[in-house]
C-alpha cells in the first residue's frame, strides 16, 4: 500500500512539474505577443536579452572591480603606474570610442562590434589569470574564485551579445556585417603575446576599464535600438 | 613566468615602500588627506572631479610660494595618454577667481588617462604623476532633486510607523540613455540627534524607512553614487519627516495587552493550584464511597466465612472484645462510620408505644406493635440490626416476647406474669407486677418474659418453649379469667410481649456459645453480671403445692443442679441480687414446670437467647 501511494505521489509530483513547464512556456510565448503597443511589440524579447546581458556585464564589472581594490590593498602601487599601464593595455590597439557622443554616434554594427572584439580580447588573458591566481598561496580562496568567475563571465558575456547580434540582424536592425567571430580573433592572436608580459595588477587595472566600457557600450546600443523599454 | 611574477611582486613592494615615504604631492585620486607641513608647498592640484561623466574639473592651488605675485601665472597643462605621441596641452577653460579648469565635453574622453601639471614662470613645470587619472574614477554625481515622503501605514499601537521616499534623479546625469547608472543611498536622523542612519545603496529612485517613532521629527537626505565605483557625490538638500501619535490607539491597545496577559496568569496560576492540589481536589470532588461497615463485624471475616470467630467477636471474646477490635480494625479510617442498630423508629416519637423488638423484625414476626412500624421500615432481617446491644435497647423492649412463636401462640395479654400459682397471690403478685410496668419503665429485673428458645425453625423462625411461667400462666390465667379481673390486668398487660431477650450487659447481643456452656455450668460458676442466668426449674417441685406460698423464696436451691441442668429449662429469671451468701436472688422463686413438658423438651444446656449457631441448634433438636 505504501509503494502505491509513493507512485501516486510521484506520479503527481511530475504531473504538476509538466503543468508547471507547460504554463511558463505558453506565458513566455504570450510574452512575445504584446497586447497593447503593437510597434515596438516585436521587440520586447530583444529588450529582456539586452536587460539581461547588461546586467551581466555590470556584475562583470563589479567584480573587476573588487579584485582590483584587493590587489590596491595588497600591493600599494604607486601612482605613476597609472600612466605607465595605459601604454601597455593589450586592448589598447582597439579603438573605441571616448565618450558618449562618439559611442552615439558611431554605427550600432560597429558598436557591436567593438564590445564583442573586446570580449574576445580578453578571454585568454584573464583565464591565464585565473590560472598565476590560483597557484600563488598569498592570495585567497575568496580571490581565485573571483578570478574564475570573471573568466567565466566574459565567456557567458560572449555568448549573449552574439545572441542579441542574431536578434538584431533577424529584426533586421542591423545588417549582417556584425559577427564574424573568426576574424576579430585572428586580428588579436597576434598581438596577443603582449598580455602575457603584463604584470596582475596592470591586468585587473585594465581588465577594469574594459569592463566598464562593455557596460556602457550595451547600454547606449539598447538605448539607441530599444529606446522604450527601460532607458 | 611563476618566477617573473614573484619577482615582480617584491619590486612591486619595495617601490611602494619607498614611494610611499616621498610622495610629496596629491594623491586627490585617492582621497588621501594632506599632510600639513611646514615646508613650502609647491603650487598643487586639490581635486579634480566630473559630475556626469562627460566633463571634469580641476582645482588647483598656488601654495606657499611667494615668488607667484598674481594667479595667472600658473598654468594648466594636460596630456591624454592615448597615444604614444602626444604633447602637453593647455587648459581649454580657466576660471582664475576660482582656480578652476573646466574640461568640456569636445575635451573629455573617458577611459583615457589624463595627466595634468602646473606650469608657472620660466616654464618652472609643477608636476606630479600621482595626478594622472581617468574621468571615469573621479565621477561623483550630483545629489538627487525633489525630495518627498508619504506614510505608509501606521502600527496598531500607533506608536511607530513607515514611511515611503521618492526622489527624482539628478538632472546632470544622463541616466535616460544609460551612459550613468546610479545608485542611491538615504540617511535620516532624529532631529537633534548627532549620528546619521544609513540604509543600503540600491539604485531606485524610492526607498522605505520602517519603524519611524511617532511623535518625533525625522530630518532625511540622499547622496548619489556611480555604480561600480566608490565615491559618493554631495548630499541632497534635507527633509523632515514627522507624524503625529494617536493616544486613543495606543490606550486601547494597551488595553487589550494588559488584559490578555492577566487572563493567561490567572489561567496559569490556577492550572498550578490545581496540579498541587491534585489529591485534595480528587478528595473534595470525587470522595470515595463508603462501604459498609457494621460495628463489631470485619467484612473480611464475613467474607472468610468464619462464623464462629465472628460469634465470639460479637459476643465480646470476654466483654470487652468488641470495643478493641472495632478500635484495631478502624482505626485507620476514621471515616468509617459503623451502622448502629437504632430500635428507636424516629416515626414512633415516643418510647413506650414501641411494641415490636429488635428480636421481632429480626425473626420477621407479625408487629404486634401498632403504629410504629411501616411496611417498608424494616423490609428484612439484613438491614442493619445485625447487632442488637443492650445499650441499644431500651428497657421496654425486654418486656416483648416472641409470643407468637410459643406453641400455642398466646394473645398479647398472656404475657408472662409473675409467676403466681396462687390465683389471689396472682392477683396481689400481678399488681407489683402491673405496677411495675406501670410505673413506666419496668425492668427486666421485675418481669419473667424470658422464653427459651426450643427449637429454630428452617423459616428463620425461633420456637420457644412455653416454658413454665406460661403453663403457670395459662393456669393461672383460667383461675382469673374465673374470677373475671384478669382481662382487666391482662389488658393492662398488653404491652408487654413475648420477647426474645436480646440482651447483654456489655453490649453484645448474642450469648455465645461459651457463655451458654457458662450458664449450663453448675451454678457455682455463674458469674454475676453474665448475660443470662437459666434458672432452674428449682420451684418445679414447689409450685404445685405451694401456690399460695407468701413468701417467694428468692432462692435458688443449689441441691439439685444435676436435675435442674437436664430439666427443660423454660423458665429464665433475672438474677435480682447477690445476698450474703455468694447465692443469687431471684424473683421466682416458685415455678413448677409441667412435667409432661419435661420428656418434651430434653434440653441439656441452655440455650442462647436471640440467634442461634448451628452448633446450639444441633443441641437444640437432639
Amino acid at each position: 500500500l505504501k509503494r502505491e501511494i509513493k507512485k501516486i505521489i510521484s506520479a503527481v509530483w511530475v504531473g504538476i512539474i509538466c503543468l508547471v513547464f507547460s504554463s511558463r512556456l505558453s506565458t513566455m510565448k504570450a510574452a512575445s505577443i504584446c497586447p497593447n503597443d503593437q510597434t515596438g511589440c516585436h521587440l520586447l524579447p530583444l529588450a529582456n536579452l539586452f536587460d539581461r546581458v547588461i546586467q551581466h556585464s555590470a556584475r562583470m564589472h563589479g567584480i573587476s572591480d573588487d579584485l582590483h581594490s584587493e590587489f590596491e590593498l595588497y600591493f600599494l602601487p604607486s601612482k605613476n603606474q597609472i600612466g605607465r599601464v595605459s601604454r601597455n593595455c593589450h586592448t589598447s590597439t582597439i579603438l573605441t570610442p571616448n565618450g558618449k557622443e562618439n559611442a552615439q554616434r558611431i554605427a550600432r554594427e560597429e558598436l557591436a562590434e567593438i564590445i564583442l572584439k573586446l570580449l574576445v580580447a580578453w578571454r585568454d588573458p584573464l583565464w591565464h589569470f585565473h590560472q598565476s591566481m590560483s597557484q600563488h598561496d598569498e592570495f585567497t580562496n575568496f580571490s581565485s574564485n573571483k578570478s574564475l568567475e570573471m573568466s567565466d563571465m566574459v565567456h557567458e558575456l560572449r555568448k549573449g551579445v552574439l545572441k542579441v547580434v542574431e536578434k538584431m540582424q533577424m529584426l533586421g536592425i542591423i545588417s549582417n556585417s556584425v559577427g564574424d567571430t573568426g576574424s576579430p580573433e585572428a586580428l588579436l592572436t597576434s598581438d596577443s603575446a603582449e598580455w602575457r608580459f603584463m604584470k596582475d595588477y596592470d591586468l585587473l587595472y585594465c581588465f577594469r576599464r574594459d569592463s566598464n566600457k562593455i557596460q556602457n557600450y550595451l547600454k547606449i546600443l539598447k538605448c539607441r535600438i530599444v529606446p522604450k523599454h527601460g532607458c | 613566468m611563476a618566477v617573473s611574477l614573484s619577482y615582480d611582486l617584491l619590486l612591486l613592494l619595495v617601490i611602494s615602500s619607498l614611494d610611499w615615504s616621498s610622495t610629496p604631492g596629491s594623491a586627490f585620486l585617492t582621497d588621501h588627506n594632506r599632510m600639513t607641513s611646514s615646508a613650502p608647498v609647491e603650487p598643487h592640484f586639490t581635486e579634480c572631479m566630473s559630475r556626469d561623466l562627460e566633463t571634469f574639473r580641476c582645482w588647483w592651488s598656488p601654495g606657499t610660494f611667494h615668488n607667484l605675485s598674481s594667479p595667472e601665472e600658473l598654468r594648466v597643462f594636460y596630456l591624454k595618454r592615448n597615444s604614444p605621441s602626444s604633447e602637453w596641452k593647455e587648459c581649454p577653460e580657466y576660471s582664475h577667481l576660482n582656480r578652476e579648469c573646466f574640461f568640456d565635453a569636445n575635451h573629455t574622453s573617458i577611459w583615457i588617462p589624463y595627466c595634468l601639471q602646473l606650469r608657472g614662470q620660466n616654464n618652472i613645470t609643477y608636476f606630479n604623476e600621482d595626478d594622472c587619472f581617468s574621468v571615469e574614477n573621479i565621477v561623483r554625481p550630483d545629489p538627487p532633486v525633489s525630495l518627498n515622503w508619504t506614510l505608509l501605514i501606521v502600527s496598531p499601537s500607533g506608536l511607530s510607523y513607515d514611511v515611503m521616499v521618492s526622489w527624482e534623479p539628478p538632472p546632470s546625469a544622463d541616466v535616460s540613455t544609460g551612459w550613468m547608472r546610479i545608485e542611491y543611498e538615504i540617511q535620516y536622523r532624529e532631529r537633534n540627534a548627532t549620528t546619521w542612519e544609513a540604509l543600503e545603496t540600491q539604485p531606485h529612485t524610492q526607498q522605505t524607512i520602517y519603524g519611524l517613532q511617532a511623535g518625533t521629527e525625522y530630518e532625511v537626505h540622499i547622496r548619489t553614487k556611480m555604480k561600480g565605483f566608490p565615491k559618493f557625490g554631495d548630499f541632497s538638500d534635507s527633509i523632515f519627516v514627522k507624524v503625529t501619535e494617536i493616544p486613543l490607539r495606543e490606550s486601547a491597545v494597551l488595553l487589550t495587552l494588559v488584559l490578555t496577559f492577566g487572563v493567561a496568569g490567572i489561567l496559569i496560576l490556577i492550572m498550578l493550584i490545581v496540579v498541587s492540589h491534585q489529591q485534595r481536589l480528587m478528595m473534595i470532588l470525587l470522595p470515595p464511597v463508603p462501604a459498609p461497615k457494621i460495628k463489631g463485624i470485619d467484612s473480611e471475616l464475613l467474607k472468610k466465612g468464619k462464623l464462629e470467630e465472628l460469634d465470639f467477636i460479637l459476643n465480646g471474646g470476654g466483654l470487652g472484645g468488641l470495643p478493641t477490635y472495632i478500635s484495631d480494625y478502624y482505626q485507620d479510617e476514621p471515616w468509617v462510620e459503623f451502622i448502629e442498630v437504632d430500635e428507636e423508629d424516629a416515626d414512633c416519637g415516643e418510647k413506650e408505644d414501641q411494641k415490636s423488638s429488635d428480636t421481632q423484625r429480626l425473626l420477621g414476626l407479625p408487629q404486634r406493635s401498632v403504629g410504629c412500624f411501616s411496611a417498608d421500615s424494616h423490609p428484612d432481617d439484613d438491614s442493619g440490626r445485625a447487632s442488637c446491644y443492650d445499650t441499644d435497647l431500651s428497657e421496654q423492649d425486654t418486656h416483648l416476647l416472641a409470643a407468637s412463636l410459643l406453641p400455642g401462640q398466646p394473645e398479647d395479654e398472656e404475657a408472662f406474669l409473675h409467676p403466681d400459682e396462687k390465683a389471689p397471690a396472682s392477683e396481689t403478685n400481678k399488681s407489683p407486677l402491673i405496677q411495675t410496668e406501670s410505673e413506666g419503665k419496668p425492668t427486666w429485673i421485675n418481669t419473667d418474659l424470658y422464653a427459651q428458645v426450643s427449637n429454630v425453625m428452617p423459616s428463620g423462625g425461633v420456637v420457644l418453649s412455653p416454658g413454665q411461667q406460661l403453663r403457670i400462666q395459662e393456669n393461672t390465667e383460667k383461675e382469673s379469667q374465673k374470677k373475671g379481673t384478669l382481662g382487666e390486668d391482662t389488658s393492662k398487660l398488653n404491652k408487654p410481649q413475648f420477647q426474645l431477650l436480646v440482651v447483654d450487659p456489655d453490649g453484645s447481643g448474642y450469648t455465645s456459645e461459651i457463655t451458654a456452656r457458662q450458664i449450663s455450668t453448675p451454678p457455682s460458676s455463674l458469674v454475676p453480671g453474665e448475660g443470662y442466668q437459666t434458672i432452674y426449674p428449682q420451684p418445679m417441685e414447689t409450685k404445685p403445692a405451694a401456690p399460695s406460698e407468701p413468701n417467694q423464696s428468692p432462692y435458688i436451691l443449689p441441691d439439685s443442679p444435676q436435675t435442674r441442668l437436664f430439666a427443660p429449662v423454660a423458665d429464665y429469671t433475672v438474677v435480682q441480687e447477690l445476698d450474703t451468701h455468694q447465692s443469687l436472688l431471684l424473683n421466682l422463686p416458685t415455678q413448677q414446670p409441667p412435667p409432661p413438658c419435661l420428656p418434651q423438651h430434653p434440653l441439656k444446656a441452655p440455650v442462647a437467647i436471640g440467634y442461634v449457631t448451628p452448633d446450639l441448634l444441633g443441641n437444640l433438636s437432639s
